[in-house]
């Protein structure tokens, strides 16, 4: 049987039915029509799925929507502000983080959780935040000196 | 691939989730974190026909110091403790335990009480809230019932709790003055890991400088539960630290681990690294228990 959850997705409260066994990443694609959060591993290895809940990141594969009724979500098609790219953004784009992209959204929101509540983190904290999302293809460098950018440009 | 499907509940108090869990019996799950059960029921390992979530249990996300003792909800999340800067002063053990387990997308999720009640030889809270001698208070529609965690675990997945209880919290006292704790979690890389071995050491002196009065070690991912080395402490007491005490205890320790092999390492390779980690926790343990003055 569905439950109704509210949640407000990238600013904008929303009223659902879901059924008890879809997670949160099937919500955020399927229901929602958001594919820029990934599905990859599925069981919370790889980090693709990532989403900022209540300001946090999570593997959004791991948590079942109707645990999420009441919270404040966002997804990598929240991130871009009024004015444009968001810093991280420019900065992955800048400094050649992306490759193939498939873990750029899980990378681009776990960097955002860290520099929202540490805007100058350094290289190390930066290595931990991100030490839940795989990426096979750049050798994490180029990520790495992405957000360290984004960090050092903060305001 | 839909995970497979169930009734979800989600109780508003422990005495609900507690009279939920006796009228379904064995056909209900509790989640909090899901970070264990979610993988199971995706992997098909699990197919709970009802789902009781104990996220939204005020109490159970609770962190309450009060006189010489900390107790922990089952639901609070390993972040959470990790970021506590009551457990970073008093129990640094733990915060070492909580910030090795997983990554940091799975520690905001992941809760105390889940890392428990799974039972695996390796996680990583089990060794530091053990050296704590911290207990549990289970809770069921009868009884509510504490139970220390050294006699908490039975086997890979096995513990002393019936099917229908709730594991509610976990309580540690604050360590005495000049006490020192230290846990260390070897992997093969630094997120995400599961342990070739652990091991937490506790250590109380006299004063510092002076003479061991208590000391606990407890070893994890070398046995079929996480395990105390009791020989290896009995060394311990009433003795002056040196390094080489600690390596004559790391040695005992190793002697008393039961390994096995695996593809994260053989039984041989874990037994070495516990003398050498129990040492270097126990190393910690003692800085950390000649600047500890706190009363």
């Amino acid at each position: 049987m569905k439950k109704t959850i509210h949640i407000t997705v990238n600013h904008q409260p929303l009223e659902l039915a879901v059924e008890p066994n879809q997670t949160l990443l099937e919500v955020i694609r399927e229901n929602l029509g958001l594919t820029g959060t990934k599905a990859g591993c599925l069981v919370g290895d790889c980090g693709a799925c990532t989403v900022l809940v209540e300001g946090r990141p999570v593997n959004s594969c791991l948590m079942l929507a109707v645990q999420a009724d009441g919270k404040q979500l966002t997804t990598i098609e929240g991130v871009e502000t009024p004015q444009g790219l968001h810093p991280l953004q420019a900065a992955f784009v800048d400094k050649g983080a992306i490759q193939c992209g498939y873990c750029t959204p899980g990378m681009i929101l776990s960097a955002k959780g860290l520099l929202d509540g540490n805007p100058r983190a350094d290289e190390a904290e930066i290595r931990k935040a991100i030490s839940g999302n795989l990426c096979r293809c750049t050798g994490y460098q180029k990520i790495v000196e992405a957000i360290l950018f984004a960090s050092r440009c903060s305001p | 691939m839909l995970l497979p499907r169930f009734q979800y509940h989600e109780p508003r108090s422990l005495t609900e989730a507690c009279r939920m869990m006796a009228e379904l019996g064995a056909a209900a799950s509790p989640i909090a974190g899901g970070t264990d059960l979610v993988v199971n029921m995706r992997r098909g390992t699990l197919a709970p026909e009802h789902v009781v979530s104990l996220g939204r249990i005020n109490e159970l996300c609770a962190m309450d110091m009060t006189g010489r003792t900390l107790t922990l909800g089952a639901c609070c999340t390993v972040a959470s403790l990790a970021e506590s800067s009551d457990i970073a002063a008093g129990f640094p053990a733990l915060c070492e335990g909580a910030l090795t387990l997983g990554s940091p997308l799975v520690r905001n999720l992941a809760t105390l009480g889940g890392n428990l009640v799974t039972a695996r030889p390796a996680a990583d809270l089990p060794p530091p809230l053990m050296a704590y001698g911290g207990s549990v208070t289970l809770h069921s529609s009868q009884e509510q019932r504490v139970v220390p965690l050294d006699q908490f675990f039975l086997g890979p997945g096995r513990t002393v709790m019936k099917p229908a209880e709730i594991l509610g919290s976990v309580a540690i006292d604050i360590p005495s003055a000049f006490s020192g704790s230290s846990y260390f979690k070897l992997g093969a890389r630094r997120a995400l890991e599961i342990s070739i071995a652990s091991v937490a050491s506790f250590l109380a002196l006299e004063r510092p400088g002076g003479k061991i009065l208590s000391a606990r070690i407890v070893l994890g991912a070398v046995a079929p539960l996480p395990m105390r080395a009791g020989g290896a402490e009995k060394i311990l007491i009433g003795e002056t630290p040196s390094r080489s005490l600690f390596v004559k205890v790391g040695e005992t320790a190793a002697r008393e681990s039961k390994p096995i092999d695996d593809h994260r390492g053989s039984a041989e390779y874990r037994r070495d690294m516990v003398s050498v980690l129990t040492e270097k926790t126990l190393v910690a343990a003692l800085e950390r228990a000649n600047s500890n003055r706190r009363e």
